[in-house]
């Protein structure tokens, strides 16, 4: 990859996701240890918030670096995204009152992968009817 | 909004790339509001008047239509 053509946020951007996604599977390795020690597994937790939020201040800085069409495009693609992911949490929820569902299939431990997904599609509408 | 940036800028024998570049936003941006799907704000109006020399409303025009 030319690295040289991504702007210096960019280049944050990305050293920052590629050490939260890093930290997250570590973390996923400890905690599938069995008998691991109780502050290795809360600290072994909370390991991948740091880069989170380092990703996080990147992810702002590239807000406000974009003109105002893109800084649309990106809400009109939020504002598909975040109610589409509180109706289908909101109607898990409901069914889960309703009827027992299987956890490994519908927990809330899966679902917030919805929000990066419906995000993007999202971006790719919004994208459309400006081009 | 109906704009005549298409046709200031044909004139002017100026690439989108380029009134994208003198305007600080992208190619996309230009290409959206000469297509009327995007009508930009005050600020980047204004902006692109002054890039042709005209005032905004040699530029803009309100859309009956809407």
């Amino acid at each position: 990859m030319d690295t040289t053509r991504i702007s210096p946020v960019g280049r944050r951007g990305l050293a920052a996701a590629v050490l939260f996604v890093a930290t997250f599977f570590a973390a996923r390795m400890i905690l599938s240890i069995e008998g691991a020690d109780m502050p290795l597994r809360i600290l072994a937790a909370l390991i991948p918030v740091a880069p989170f939020a380092w990703l996080l201040t990147a992810i702002v800085a590239r807000l406000k670096a974009m003109d105002e069409l893109e800084q649309r495009i990106q809400l009109e693609a939020l504002g598909i995204a975040f109610p589409v992911t509180m109706v289908i949490l909101m109607t898990l929820g409901l069914l889960e009152l309703a009827v027992p569902l299987p956890p490994e299939d519908l927990s809330y431990r899966h679902v917030w992968a919805l929000l990066p997904m419906l995000y993007f599609i999202g971006l790719a509408l919004a994208r459309s009817r400006y081009r | 909004m109906k704009n005549r940036i298409r046709e200031l800028r044909e004139t002017r024998q100026m690439s989108q790339e380029e009134l994208a570049g003198k305007l600080g936003v992208s190619r996309q941006t230009v290409n959206a509001i000469e297509n009327d799907k995007y009508d930009p704000m005050l600020p980047l109006a204004f902006k692109i008047a002054r890039v042709f020399g005209k005032t905004v409303e040699e530029v803009f025009t309100p859309d009956k239509r809407r």
